[in-house]
């Protein structure tokens, strides 16, 4: 599947352009998922959210290159089975980031922008639970 | 770059003389740069360099098809070495960012990504940063704009290696040219068994340089003697210098190997050495020709001692017997925190670190955690641009203060501008530009005629108060009737 990245850049874009997307997109996934948030307990809340956008921005920025892909998401995957994060919760979090990034893009978010991130959600989760 | 690189292949032959070959080189050359100052996502990386030698972009991530010119590689420069560091991996950056480009008055810097391009503060979407201003990204990355060779002269292996960005084995942070060309004169200092002179004001540093120079020196195993001459008292100075027997001068007191004693083997830092009265300049001077020839106090055969003197003034050099002065080969000028700015972000990060490793509140309130670790500060960019571009006459101790006053007045979990650091800011810079207009020979007649009061000077020269005069005194080295200097500095 391609992914089409320079949809997925602009909504991203536009989304961390505004003040505090990551933040909100953990607030939006603890408010849901309430069982979630102890297991935040090694980096403070700000840390935590920078390296998540980081690696957001990461993934997408190789999206037309799957070696780079893989490899971006490869060391995140590794951590996260040691931190005890379970298949279902990619779900959880998956819902999170639709919701945030929709609420942040407003009136410019589109079907097509909907399609664009879960496909590559789904290819990202693909590529963190595969051993 | 390409048409450069026919240059370069030229620049490679060992023909003609080694000072028209630095020249054909081009190793004076200097173009602006910018130095990343401040960044959301990635502080480990503040310090980073890039010249701008022709038009470039900047922005997240590596080379792309959009991208309308090269891409800005930064590079942690230092003297010899310049690898070049991967991409900006900052969310707050779009892919491409800002257009800079050289032109005659500076780099013209054009905003292509999401985020606010300011210069020194203000919004624009296309503007000319200059040498000393400040680029912003609104809460993504800060930039100061700073004059660089492309390739830092000089060595660092002389330096004991440490990380980028961290202080150096005795202490002083700074990755800027100033701060290396320093490193290399301490070196140079500590490589020979030549006296040295410090010169700088108080608060650049001197006691650190002392400590650099000692270090250094093939006398490192020995002691550092390090005394302030302004706080010997007068009557004893002598005794303090050169030593006594029991009971001499005075009954009572215990035999001591003065601090020319106590240094043998190693480095006797004497800082403030204008202020030894004239009698005492003299006799150190014997010291300082014959192997350290000494007498202590109430003893007849002269001693010997193996020392190295680090001298400091604040005071211009005139301020020292001629004779004293000659006997110090090496003279370093300490660079002040004005002529290497770029430094001041990555000294108030390793301040705050300081700070936070001596306060669990400071540490807790005020820093993020990496994988259960004290990582980097909450810092408001606005800030390190106001920092950027104070005039400072106190240093590094006049950040320190300033950043423990933005600590003391903070209202939130982050450290920024709060209305005290605002007022300090303000109150300083104004005394600084209302000063810079006082000359020493002003100055200097005003004492004449009203010395004993400071009050009434400060009046006559059209300054703020006697504290903003008293502060000016001291910049050059000269200072008003005692009485009333009490509660300065
Ligand atoms: C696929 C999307 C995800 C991405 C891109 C992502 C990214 C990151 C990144 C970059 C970190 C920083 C540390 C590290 O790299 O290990 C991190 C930490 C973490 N993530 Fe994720 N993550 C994702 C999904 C999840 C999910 C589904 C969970 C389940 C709840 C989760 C739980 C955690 C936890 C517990 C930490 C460590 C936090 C701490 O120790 O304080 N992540 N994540």
């Amino acid at each position: 599947m391609s992914l089409d990245e320079r949809l997925l850049r602009e909504t991203l874009e536009l989304a961390l352009a505004g003040e505090g997307f990551p933040a909100r997109f953990y607030e939006v996934l603890f408010s849901a998922h309430p069982e979630v948030r102890p297991m935040f307990h090694r980096n403070s809340a700000g840390a935590q959210q920078k390296m998540f956008a980081q690696k957001l921005c990461a993934i997408v920025d190789s999206a037309h290159e799957p070696e780079r892909m893989a490899a971006e998401i490869r060391a995140t995957a590794a951590s996260h089975r040691v931190y005890g994060v379970r298949d279902e919760m990619y779900d959880w979090v998956g819902e999170a980031l639709i919701v945030t990034l929709r609420e942040a893009c407003g009136s410019q978010w589109t079907p097509e922008a909907e399609k664009a991130w879960r496909d590559a959600y789904g290819l990202i989760v693909a590529a963190m639970t595969t051993p | 770059m390409t048409n450069e690189s026919n240059e370069s292949n030229a620049d490679d032959s060992e023909l003609g003389l080694p000072w028209d070959r630095a020249a054909r080189r081009g190793d004076s050359r200097r173009d602006l740069a910018l130095v990343l100052a401040w960044s959301l996502d990635e502080p480990d990386r503040i310090g980073e360099v890039a010249v701008c030698r022709g038009a470039l972009c900047l922005g997240r991530g590596g080379p792309s098809g959009d991208d309308p010119s090269p891409r800005a590689v930064f590079v942690r420069a230092r003297p010899g070495e310049s690898a070049p560091r991967p991409p900006f991996t900052n969310s707050r950056l779009s892919r491409v960012h800002l257009a800079v480009e050289p032109v005659r008055e500076g780099l013209r810097v054009r905003q292509l990504g999401r985020a606010q391009l300011r210069i020194n503060g203000r919004a624009l979407a296309e503007g000319v940063a200059q040498e000393g201003d400040v680029v912003e990204v609104h809460n993504a990355a800060t930039f100061f704009v700073a004059m660089r060779t492309p390739e830092m002269s000089g060595a660092t292996s002389m330096t004991p290696a440490f990380p980028f960005a961290s202080p150096d084995a005795f202490g002083l942070v700074g990755e800027s040219e100033a701060a290396w060309k320093m490193r290399a004169a301490y070196a140079f200092a500590a490589s020979t068994e030549r006296h040295v002179l410090l010169l700088g004001d108080s608060g650049a540093g001197k006691e650190l340089a002392a400590r650099s120079i000692h270090g250094l020196s093939a006398r490192r195993p020995g002691p550092l003697i390090a005394r302030n001459a302004a706080t010997l008292p007068e009557s004893l100075i002598d005794a303090e210098l050169f030593g006594n027997t029991k009971n001499y001068p005075n009954v009572g007191m215990p035999e001591r190997p003065g601090l020319i004693g106590e240094a043998h083997g190693g480095t006797l830092f004497l800082d403030e050495i204008a202020e030894l009265p004239e009698r005492c300049q003299v006799h150190l001077l014997r010291a300082l020709d014959d192997d350290g020839e000494h007498q202590r106090l109430g003893e007849s055969r002269p001693r010997k001692s193996s020392f190295k003197l680090v001298a400091a003034t604040n005071r211009p050099v005139d301020a020292l017997k001629h004779d004293l002065l000659a006997r110090f080969v090496h003279r370093v000028n300490l660079v002040g925190l004005m002529e290497r700015r770029e430094d001041i972000p990555l000294i108030a990060g390793h301040l705050l670190q300081t700070m936070a490793r001596g306060s669990r509140f400071v540490a807790e309130r005020f820093f993020e955690r990496r994988a259960g670790a004290l990582a980097e500060p909450r810092l408001e960019p606005t800030l390190i641009s106001r920092l950027l571009r104070h005039p400072f006459t106190h240093h590094v101790r006049e950040l320190e203060r300033l950043l423990w006053l933005a600590i003391e007045t903070a209202e939130h979990d982050y450290i920024g501008m709060t209305p005290a650091v605002e007022a300090e800011l303000r109150d300083s810079a104004e005394s600084a530009s209302e000063t810079a207009e006082v000359t020493r020979e002003d100055l200097v007649r005003a004492l004449a005629d009203h010395g004993r009061s400071p009050t009434k000077m400060a009046k006559l020269l059209g300054l703020k108060n006697r504290y903003v005069l008293i502060r000016l005194l001291k910049k050059h080295g000269l200072s008003a009737g005692p009485e009333e200097t009490g509660g300065a500095s």
